[in-house]
């Protein structure tokens, strides 16, 4: 019994520093939210509005992760007012919860060996004993020790509810489950709905964009040779083969970007053997060294496989040609009807979704798939992008 | 003949070049990007600029746009724009700057040498040269004033959109001259063109025919 409730409280304890850290993240973030608040009115702040929205919801999506891991799942999305509702309890309340908890079992160790070590303290750099009274004899040692004593008694009896408190804004406001908002959910549908046909639009415009600008000029530039070295036949039988042999070369190449333009569509790997086999190809194709830890018993939809190889495609190549990384890891398993895909390197980070970097792509894609897309990518590294995708089976 | 390329693409740009030079034309520049073709047309002063359709930095029209700037600046300069598919958008943009000296063919043309240069020559020499595809794509919704003309006037029609003369016209669809003359009188005279300078009608012909199936422009 008491090494369980020992492990409660322990338990707790990590719980509520877990819970600290988010606190603080959330502090942050609603200041940064004051603030651009602030300066919208003399304009500066509509352009840091969003970037703040963006922030806090990231904040937002950290706390339900958090708060999974540790219950029952927190999915969102919730409407913005209950996330800076949760975004104001937690910097306030859940901080103080937080940095409280923390103290505590300071209190207690500093109050409760306190008779061991008192008389050493200089006078001078005596500090108070639970922050009223100062220890100056043995006897208010002995006193402090038995407050320590009563700190500890504390918070065997406090800190599991202090946990609950403080993660109970967060299962209330971040779960979308407590509000039954069909509507929410239909435009949230409709949305990932037009994202899907966007990311589709915009793959065939990156196949059509492939084929004609490499394919289909290369082709042309053989036509070109072929009719330049039959003009040439006759005139200077030398130069005709010479033209010949480029006009093979221009076609060798037309042969390779179909080659690549076909893979990229949908390699025949994963449709012939399975993702994690694909990622195998793709994590020994990238320049940058790329350890793999890809499990994946049964297959999930198709879709769903090739949006997750699409995502680590492009993060691989993002690896290759910003990071500046030296090794890169992904991850790959599926939890219940979820498929985790994760993709570190230790390179430079400050990746974000501006510039063309083919993240904002994955992003679409896996939006599309009503997924779930998170970058963390703080200048001097590491990068972590974080998908998860509804399997659909 | 003075001749500028603007390609983007290095390799069809170099073949291009290649080619033009074995039949003895003298190519004075290349370009791979609208702005660099500008600036060669400005120096050079060419006969004729061949023209891709797409190159950067959108990849979309910026060959037609470079070409309608570049005969603003230089009127009367004959301009072949290359494509690597048939749009009837681009085609109308471009011949509504006037139809003489243009030309508007697929570039899988350039393959066929002979032909390739006759419509070169052509539209240095002041004609039209509009590729076969663009024009069957046109027949397919001829407008009220084109339902006028009988299948085979729309035959001659079609072919003097693309640049032929009149034997040549006659030689393709096996008939003799008189016939092909007595077709494009018709022709004329269904399209309501008065008959001043012959060269001019042909190519008002053309237009009009271009026009009336893209759309009023």
């Amino acid at each position: 019994m008491p090494t369980r409730s020992a492990r409660a409280v322990l338990d707790a304890l990590e719980h509520l520093a877990g819970g600290l850290g988010t606190a603080l993240l959330a502090l942050v973030a609603l200041v940064w939210l004051l603030a651009s608040a602030a300066l919208c009115l003399v304009g500066v702040g509509f352009l840091l509005l969003p970037e703040a929205l963006r922030i806090v919801h990231a904040v937002a999506e950290r706390e339900r992760a958090r708060l999974s891991r540790r219950g029952r799942e927190i999915i969102g999305p919730v409407p913005l007012r209950r996330e800076l509702g949760w975004l104001v309890c937690h910097a306030t309340v859940g901080f103080v919860l937080g940095a409280a908890a923390l103290t505590l079992p300071v209190d207690v160790l500093h109050d409760a060996s306190l008779p061991l070590w008192w008389q050493f303290v200089p006078a001078a750099a005596a500090q108070p004993a639970q922050g009223f009274f100062m220890v100056t004899s043995w006897g208010s040692a002995f006193l402090a020790c038995l407050t320590g004593l009563a700190a500890l008694v504390l918070m065997f009896v406090l800190l599991p509810p202090m946990a609950r408190w403080q993660s109970w804004p967060g299962i209330r406001l971040l779960s979308a489950d407590h509000e039954p908002d069909l509507a929410l959910r239909v435009a949230q549908l409709t949305a990932t709905r037009a994202a899907a046909l966007d990311a589709h639009a915009a793959e065939l415009r990156r196949i059509e964009r492939s084929l004609h600008d490499g394919t289909q000029n290369r082709l042309v530039a053989v036509t070109v040779l072929i009719g330049a070295a039959q003009r040439a036949l006759t005139r200077d039988p030398l130069a005709s083969k010479e033209i010949l042999d480029r006009a093979q070369d221009a076609a060798e190449q037309a042969l390779a970007e179909l080659r690549g333009v076909v893979r990229s569509i949908l390699p025949p790997v994963l449709a012939d053997r399975s993702l994690p086999d694909a990622l195998t190809a793709l994590a020994a194709a990238c320049p940058v060294p790329c350890r793999l830890d890809a499990e994946l018993p049964d297959r999930c939809a198709a879709s769903v496989e090739a949006t997750a190889y699409f995502v680590v495609a492009e993060a691989l190549t993002n690896v290759a040609r910003h990071s500046q990384a030296s090794a890169a890891s992904v991850f790959l398993r599926r939890k219940d009807d979820r498929l985790f895909v994760e993709i570190t390197d230790d390179g430079a980070g400050g990746a974000g979704e501006q510039g063309g970097s083919g993240l904002s792509g994955i992003r679409r894609r896996v939006e599309a798939h009503d997924g779930d897309f998170t970058l963390t990518s703080p200048v001097g590294g590491p990068t972590v992008v974080t998908v998860s995708l509804p399997c659909g089976l | 003949m003075r001749i500028v390329i603007a390609e983007d693409d290095s390799l069809l740009r170099e073949g291009l070049a290649l080619l033009l030079k074995a039949e003895g034309l003298d190519v004075v520049a290349t370009a791979a990007n609208a702005a660099d073709f500008l600036a060669a047309v400005d120096e050079h002063v060419p006969d004729v600029a061949i023209v891709d359709v797409r190159m950067p930095p959108t990849h979309t029209d910026e060959g037609i746009v470079a070409a309608v700037e570049a005969r603003r600046r230089q009127p009367g300069l004959a301009v072949l724009v290359l494509s690597a598919y048939v749009e009837q958008a681009f085609a109308t943009d471009l011949f509504t700057t006037g139809g003489a000296r243009l030309g508007y063919l697929l570039k899988e043309r350039v393959g066929r040498v002979e032909e390739f240069l006759d419509a070169l020559r052509r539209v240095a020499g002041g004609g039209t040269a509009i590729d076969p595809e663009v024009v069957a794509q046109l027949m397919v919704r001829p407008d009220t004033r084109l339902a006028r003309l009988s299948a085979r006037e729309r035959d001659v029609l079609a072919l003097m959109a693309e640049g032929l003369g009149n034997s040549a016209i006659a030689a393709r669809l096996v008939v003799t001259d008189g016939a092909v003359h007595k077709h494009i009188r018709s022709i004329f005279a269904k399209l309501d063109l008065a008959p001043t300078d012959s060269a001019d009608r042909r190519v008002t012909a053309v237009l009009r025919y271009l026009r009336a199936t893209t759309g009023a422009r």
